[in-house]
This record gives C-alpha cells, structure tokens and sequence, in this order.
C-alpha cells in the first residue's frame, strides 16, 4: 500500500474517510460535506448510533446528495487527548475498515482536531504511520490466494494543508515502520526458512543502510569459551550465530547503547522436549533477536544521531544424538558454570554468553535483552505487558514511559536477591532453571548473573511477540512489540 | 515460652556491654570464618565448662533496622529452641526499643503446630526453650515496646492456628464461632441465602455446613469516623467443587481461609492494643463442597447488588465468595476503604512465586502505603496490573461476567478484575493475592514451614 500526502482536493469523490468528535461534532472537511450535501449527511448520522466515541465508525454506501462512493466517518472521542496514538490508531481504523473494500484509492481528510495537542501535520503523518503498520500482511506463501481475497487498497492518500510538514514529519517514522516490517517477516517466516546461518544473512543486508556486521561462527565462538550458547546449538545440524550489528551516529567517543536478543530459530525444547499441541509457534522464538535486528534498521533508516550495537545469539535448539542433556554441566564465557536441568531453558544460556560478550567487548551505557524467555511471564502479564526486569530504576522508568508513548506497555518485575536461591546447583554455580513459580523471575535473576554490574533491563516479551487477534495498528500474528518501544526510548533520551 | 525483660548482672559502671565482650572474644579468636560470620541472622551455641555460650551475629550496629532485629530474633530462636538449653539470657547491648524488636522476632518465630492434633507430641515439635530473658538497660521501656508488639504477635499465631486447623476442626460454623471468641471484637452473622449473598450461597451450598458472611467490628476511633474494610476469602475447606482437584496435595486446601484468618487476626491485634482506628472485618466463609446439592459448571447466579455470574468454573469459588462480601460491605457498611486478602490464584505463584504477594489496585496513594508497609514488615508485596484490557476473560455469554477463562492466561489478574466490579468506583480498594505466601514452603527467619499469618502485621501497620 503506497502512502502519499496531498492538499485536501476541492471536489470530493471516489471514497474518503472524515473524523467525527463525540457528540457528533463534525471535523472541517465533514462539515464541508454536510453543507455540500444541504445537511443531508448530519441528518443520517442523527439517525445512527453514531456519536464520534473513540473507536466508532459509520460506512456509509453511496452517501445522499454527493459525489462519494464511500464515505467512513471514524470517531475520535473528545478531542483533548487526542494523541500521535490516537492518530495512529485513527491510520489503522482506516485500513481495516476498508482495505477489503473494493476501493484502490482511499482519501484520509486529516482535519486539525480541536481540543488536541498535535498539529495537523502530526496528525496526518501519525494516522500514515498506524496505516501503515496496519496494513502489513505475510503472504509470501499463499500461492493461490483469490484476487477477491487479497486486500483492494492500493493507495492511501493523506490530506492535508500543511501536507509538505507532514511528509517530513512521516519520514521517521516510516524508517520505524520499515524496521517493524522486517521483524515481522523475520519471525512470521517458518523454521526451514529462517535458521541461525540464513537469519545471520538476513542481519547483513542492513551493510546497505551504512551498519556493520560481524558474524562469528562456532569456531570463534569456542575460542571464546562460549559454552553455554554452544550446548544449545549442539543438537542441531545448522551451525550456531553470534551476530554483531554496529551503527555508529554518534560522536566517536560515546559508548554505545547496547541491544541484546535471543534468537532460537526453532525450539524444540531439545532434549528435554515440548508437546506437540502448538509447537509450531516456536518458530518465533527467534522474536528477540529479530527486534533487535528491525531496530537497527529502523535507527539507521533514520539516521539516529547516537551510536548502537545490536547483538543476536542465533541458534537451533533441537534433540538428536549429538544434543546436550538434562544434567549436562556447561561453562559461559564468564567462568561461571550452569548445569543445564532442562533442555528448554535454552535461552537464557544463548543470552548469558551475548550478555556477557556484549558488555566485555563494547563497555555499553546499557544493555536491553529482549527474549520470549518463559510461559511464566504469559500467566504472570498475559498479552498486554511485557515483563521488565532491572537493576536501574532510571533506565526502567524510561521503558515505562517509552512504553507508555508507543503502545507497548512493559511491567515491572521484582529482581529480588532472595529469589536467587530457587536457582542453586547441587555441581555448579547455577541451574537454568528454578522451579514453575515466579519462573520469569528467577530467569532473570539467572540473566542478571552475566550483566556484570552494567546497567541493565530485560524484557520478557513471550507474551506479547505474536498476537492471536488484530490490535489498533498490529494486524494479528508477529507484533514486533520492542521496535517501536526502544525507537522511542533512544529517541527521546540518547540523541540529545 | 515465656520471654522477660531484665537488667544484666553486675554493677551499672561494670556494663558497659560494648560488644563483644571479653568471653565472646575469648571463643570469636577460636573459631574460624567457616564456623561463625558476625552477620546478622548468624547463631552458634557453643558448650563450654560454664555451660551453653550462644555467639550471635548482629553485622553493622548501624544497619541494624527494625525488620533485621526481628530476623536476628527469629533465627536466634529457630536456632535454639531444640538445642537443649532450658533458660537463656539475650543481652546484646542494644537499645530498649531494639531489644523489644529482637523479642518480637523471638515470638513471631516461635509458634508450632497445635500439639492437640496428635496423641503424643512429635520429637521435631518438642522445645527445650522454656523462657529467654532480654538484658538491657531499661527493661521497663523494653517491656512496654513489646507489649505492643507482643499483641500483634498473638494475633499472628491465631491467624497461622486458623489456617492450620484441618478442615473437619475448622469447619463454617467453627469457624464462626472462633471469630466470636476474639477479645473486644464485636460479631455479626449474616446468613446469605436471606441477605441475597448469593454467590457465597452458590460456593456453599455443595456442604452439610452453612456458609456465613461474619462481620466483625472494632471501634477505636470516633463513632463518625468511617470505618477502614479489610474482607477476607475464608474458604474453609476447598474440594474444588464438581470441577474437582486432583487428589495430590489437595489436603493443603485446608489452608483456603489464609485471607480470612488474616483479618480476624488484624481485629484481634487492632483490639488488643486498642487502637484508635474503626476497623470492620468482614470473612466469607464456606466449605466447596462435592454433592448433589452444588452448584454446576454454567450455572448463573445473581450476586448482591444484582450482577449476575456464569460460574464456568466451581474451582474459581474465592472470587465468588469475596464478590459478594465485596458488594455488601460497599454498601452496607460504608467503609473509607477497603482492602481484601485472599488465597485466590495459582497464577499468581507463576508469577511472583514464594516471596511476594500480588497486590491490585488503582489507587496509587494506597499502593504505596500498602507496599511501604510490607516492605517494613518483610510482607512484601507487587503490584500487578488492573486494567481494562483483560476483560475479554471475564466476558460471558449468557450472564453479566463469568468468573473466569479456561485460555492460558494471567488468571489472578482476571480475578482481580472480576473483584473489580463488585465495588465501586468512588471507594478506594485494594487486593491481594496472598496464595504464595500464605503459606511458606520452607522454613524462614520469623514462620517455620507452614502458615506464616501473612497479611497481620502488613494490615496492622497500614491501619496504625
């Protein structure tokens, strides 16, 4: 769906899209249509249930007295508090009412809002950015999808009189939604597709954006001492990734901000194995790290003034005669031993040697790991929060308010020092896993063990990576919950 | 066990107590850091020729906090109430305030099962401990610190007594009937089947026993003054109902009234020590019972104040019961607030595990007051999130809301949402999840394995 912001025209046809206050107050260009329509288009709207509440909508077919084929009257709610979510959910009605429409062509009268704090060129280049978030599909394997089936709409056209300080306001973040596409192809694409090699291959096509990439291989990475990362590949006949993305914006001498994902491109659970009802989900285990790759994409596309390292541990975690096995001891490039009491907490052991690596070579600001770490965190927060789990308040109330800003809520979780004993070996110096409750806790209190001190949260994003119905600007499936969050975390408080 | 106050031996100019003394230099130069670390919660006995000497760790004078004083107590008691010594004298040079402290710990850990339960007293519940003396320098003012305390600690081991007493001891009425027997409590009983509490009704109908709405009162304020609410779930005996549990451990269900027992024992402390607050107390008490007269999966009853409920599921019977204690106490007893406690979830120990409970609410200002005093009184809490956004769960397909989901999800937080309704808007309302820590797991600085009162000490400094 091509996107483009245009002068609102002076004849109103084909199909547009008018928002509505509650209480049925008209924005400017319905008005126009209600005059133009000689009051015809208030008295329908009089007749419906229709008031202009946030998330109401009203198609009307044909509409009395003008020229449209289409007309959809979207509310806004009161006005005040009108935010850039709001436009963005605004963008994303747009498309889910009338993608499958018939319509090729849709007009978006982004009318200034009264009672709102955004300009009218913010609110057209949000409602551009939900657009198009909501119009992502993965089709890629539908090979006799009807014509009829597939979405109709072609072009969203934006209008708006301030549509020059629109495009420029669309541009960023249209570099962000570039970002959230490729996540999402990356953990909607099945596990024959996407495995640690043909992932890693995927992070290298960002060279082109101006970031740099490292892959070490098993070889390196032994060299390494990474023990634990390697135990968990072992199983599988595709070869283990660490991949290092650099994108340098910043001033020579900043350190970096470091991003951490954990990249298990298919979990079987290995040894210790999963049942079989939904195991096909596990295609996505690889969520973490490809946020972290669809970040960087998005912060060079950009062009974030402030310099980042984006580290993924990629690997397979399958059962076979060469994979580790419950009670196998295995030492992290820490020093620190773990014996492995249950082949499916796999990846925190990816994570404790990229955590550890990340910090030792790039002496980072911080470090945000990113994973769908534990069944635990989906009882414990369900689909609407990620878990947050810190050892800085500060960096935690800015997720939070990152969070807030985008849509993509994170909740703090305790780290509390006397949950660290759920996780005490009888032969090493930790297990890797501590029991069914507070599971998502003791894992980070195992991942809080390879920090060393440096500044750090985790999120828990199990919950929230893949989603099983439509949200605002998230069509169901791969979320790509992070790409925005730590777009806006960045933005607002690394680039100044 | 007897705990007494008591100035140390010897002339005042001679007691200068600086710690450690000559005789506990003497043993500390003999030992090495493996046998004995001065930190807090550390406790040798060590047998000498002058009989039992007892080294016990303190760390930094300075760090020493109320909540680590009671630590240090309540170790020091774990540690030697099978020792073999008979009296022992605690003279730790600490400040009056700081020893009543130390004996508060002593207390709060010093509780065990009934011994009425068995014929013969087990070997592992027998104590030689039989009284401790506290030495410092003013014993009056110790005394009267700790008489405060002690009545909060009494009110502790009544709660953990309810919560360990065996279904077919604690039954509804017996449960009742231990209510009334609280010292300066005064006690309504209302049958729901004519209050229209229906839902506890529903939960209790499956049982030879009635359920009972107990309402307790304790007024120590103004009579114009609001009462503060604190309900409690006081399922006395959870079978599950006709969704059954499994059989494995479903004797721990005996423990379903942990909330319950948590403010009868907060309106024990608050009389005790009369305190100048007016408190209602108010439990649902029922027995979840398997039988031709319980209520079935699907059945839908209208709860106090007219919403109605699709009992999906007859194991979700806590946020049933509480529902309706929640409605009445709203409008009948017109409380300034209310906070609940209830064994309700197992998603909750998913989610926080053993040493947290989960706290629900909107109302920031009481969170914090709520998670301040937790933290103080080492019953902590987290805050979990109660918003809107969960109720899909809770949505049903026949009645206003069903009381719950069978989808994999954050089950205590649809039940606090569920509780959600049946409260309104304009009272502030806290709840928690106490399922994780109602009972410990294992033993612990001032609860041995078993029923730890959780909610006693937390409501009783929150309402002080």
């Amino acid at each position: 769906m091509k996107i483009s912001f245009a002068k609102p025209a002076s004849a109103h046809e084909g199909a547009l899209v008018v928002t509505v206050r509650e209480g049925r107050h008209l924005g400017a260009t319905a008005q126009a249509l209600d005059t133009e329509s000689g009051g015809a288009l208030a008295k329908v709207i009089a007749k419906s249930k229709f008031e202009g509440k946030k998330d109401q909508t009203l198609l009307l077919h044909a509409p009395a007295g003008l020229k449209l084929d289409r007309l959809l009257l979207v509310g806004i709610g009161k006005g005040k508090g009108f935010d850039a979510k709001a436009a963005q959910a605004l963008g994303g009605t747009v498309v889910a009412q009338l993608q499958g429409s018939g319509d090729a062509e849709v007009t978006l009268a982004a009318d200034a809002i009264e009672g709102s704090s955004l300009t009218a060129a913010e609110i057209a280049a949000n409602a551009a950015f939900g657009a198009r978030l909501r119009s992502y599909r993965f089709d890629r394997y539908r090979t006799k999808e009807k014509p009829e089936d597939k979405p109709s709409l072609k072009k969203l056209v934006i209008s708006t009189a301030d549509h020059g300080d629109a495009k420029k306001a669309f541009q960023p973040l249209d570099a962000v939604a570039e970002g959230v596409f490729m996540t999402r192809d990356l953990a909607s694409e099945p596990a024959n597709i996407i495995y640690p090699e043909s992932l890693a291959e995927q992070a290298k096509t960002l060279a082109e954006h101006g970031i740099d990439v490292e892959v070490l291989g098993e070889k390196q990475m032994k060299k390494l001492g990474m023990g634990a990362l390697l135990g968990v590949g072992q199983g599988s006949e595709r070869e283990s990734q660490l991949v290092v993305m650099r994108w340098n914006g910043g001033p020579d001498d900043q350190a970096p901000l470091a991003f951490i994902g954990k990249g298990v491109t298919f979990d079987t659970g290995g040894i210790s194995i999963k049942p079989a009802g939904g195991m096909e989900d596990m295609k996505w285990d690889m969520g973490g790290s490809a946020v972290v790759i669809g970040l960087m994409k998005a912060l060079a596309l950009r062009k974030a003034k402030v310099n980042v390292v984006g580290v993924v541990g990629l690997v397979e975690n399958m059962p076979s005669g060469t994979a580790q096995r419950p009670g196998d001891v295995v030492t992290t490039m820490s020093g620190q031993t773990v014996e492995v009491i249950n082949t499916d907490a796999e990846g925190r052991l990816v994570l404790a040697d990229a955590l550890w690596y990340t910090q030792d070579r790039f002496k980072p600001q911080f470090m945000i790991d990113l994973a769908t770490l534990t069944g635990a965190i989906i009882i414990a927060l369900g689909d609407q929060y990620a878990g947050l789990f810190s050892n800085d308040d500060k960096l935690s109330d800015k997720l939070i308010a990152a969070g807030k800003a985008v849509g993509e809520g994170v909740w703090r979780m305790p780290v509390d020092d006397p949950y660290d004993k759920q996780i005490k070996s009888e032969i090493a110096d930790m297990m890797n896993v501590g029991g069914r409750e507070g599971g998502s806790i003791t894992a980070a209190m195992f991942l809080k063990r390879f920090v060393n001190g440096v500044k750090w949260a985790h999120l828990d994003i199990a919950g929230v990576t893949w989603s099983k119905k439509d949200g605002p600007v998230t069509p169901k499936g791969a979320t790509a919950f992070g790409v925005r969050l730590l777009d806006r975390l960045v933005a607002d408080n690394y680039e100044k | 066990m007897k705990i007494r106050f008591a100035l140390p031996p010897g002339p005042v100019s001679a007691r200068a107590l600086a710690a450690p003394s000559a005789e506990a230099e003497a043993l500390l130069s003999r030992l090495d850091q493996n046998s004995f670390k001065p930190e807090p919660e550390e406790v040798l006995p060590i047998l000498t020729d002058k009989g039992w000497r007892v080294l016990v760790g303190i760390g930094e004078r300075a760090a020493l906090d109320d909540a680590t004083l009671r630590r240090i107590g309540g170790n020091l008691f774990a540690e030697l109430a099978q020792a073999g010594i008979v009296h022992l004298a605690v003279g730790l040079d600490l400040s009056p305030e700081q020893t009543a402290q130390i004996a508060y710990g002593i207390q709060l850990r010093a509780w065990r099962t009934p011994l009425k339960y068995r014929k013969t007293p087990d070997e592992d519940e027998v104590w030689h401990l039989a009284e401790i003396t506290m030495l410092c320098d003013a014993p009056e003012i110790a005394r009267s610190c700790f008489a405060r305390l002690e009545s909060v600690g009494k009110a502790v081991h009544f709660a953990r007594d309810l919560v360990v007493a065996p279904g077919n001891v604690l039954t509804p009425p017996a449960f009742v009937e231990a209510l009334g027997d609280i010292p300066g409590i005064e006690l309504e009983v209302i049958d729901p089947r004519k209050a229209g509490l229906n839902l506890l009704q529903a939960v209790g109908q499956g049982s030879a026993y009635k359920p009972a709405l107990a309402v307790m009162r304790w007024r120590g304020a103004d009579k114009k003054d609001k009462p503060a609410a604190l309900v409690g779930k006081g399922i006395t005996f959870d079978t599950g109902g006709i969704d059954i549990k499994p059989a494995k451990y479903m004797e721990l269900m005996k423990g379903d009234m942990g909330g319950g027992a948590a403010v009868a024992g907060t309106l024990m402390a608050l009389a005790a020590r009369k305190a100048p607050v007016n408190v209602v107390g108010v439990v649902a008490i029922a027995e979840n019972m398997v039988s031709g007269r319980a209520s079935r999966p699907g059945d839908v009853v209208k709860g106090y104040g007219g919403l109605t409920v699709e009992i999906i599921d007859t194991d979700a019977e806590g946020r049933l019961a509480l529902a309706d204690a929640l409605a009445y106490t709203s409008k009948e007893l017109k409380p300034s607030k209310i906070i609940d406690l209830a064994t309700l979830t197992g998603a909750v120990e998913i989610a926080l595990g053993y040493l947290r409970a989960g706290l629900f609410t909107t109302d920031d200002a009481l969170a914090a007051r709520l998670l301040a005093a937790g933290e103080a009184e080492d019953e902590k809490l987290w805050r979990l999130p109660l918003v809107d956004v969960y109720d899909d769960a809770i949505k049903s397909e026949i009645a206003d809301l069903k009381n719950c989901s069978w989808e994999r999800g954050p089950d205590h937080i649809h039940a606090a949402r569920f509780l959600q309704h049946f409260v309104p808007d304009d009272i502030p309302w806290a709840h928690l999840d106490i399922a994780g820590t109602s009972e410990a797991m294992e033993d612990g600085p001032l609860a041995a394995e078993g029923p730890t009162g959780f909610g006693v000490r937390l409501l009783d400094r929150v309402l002080a």
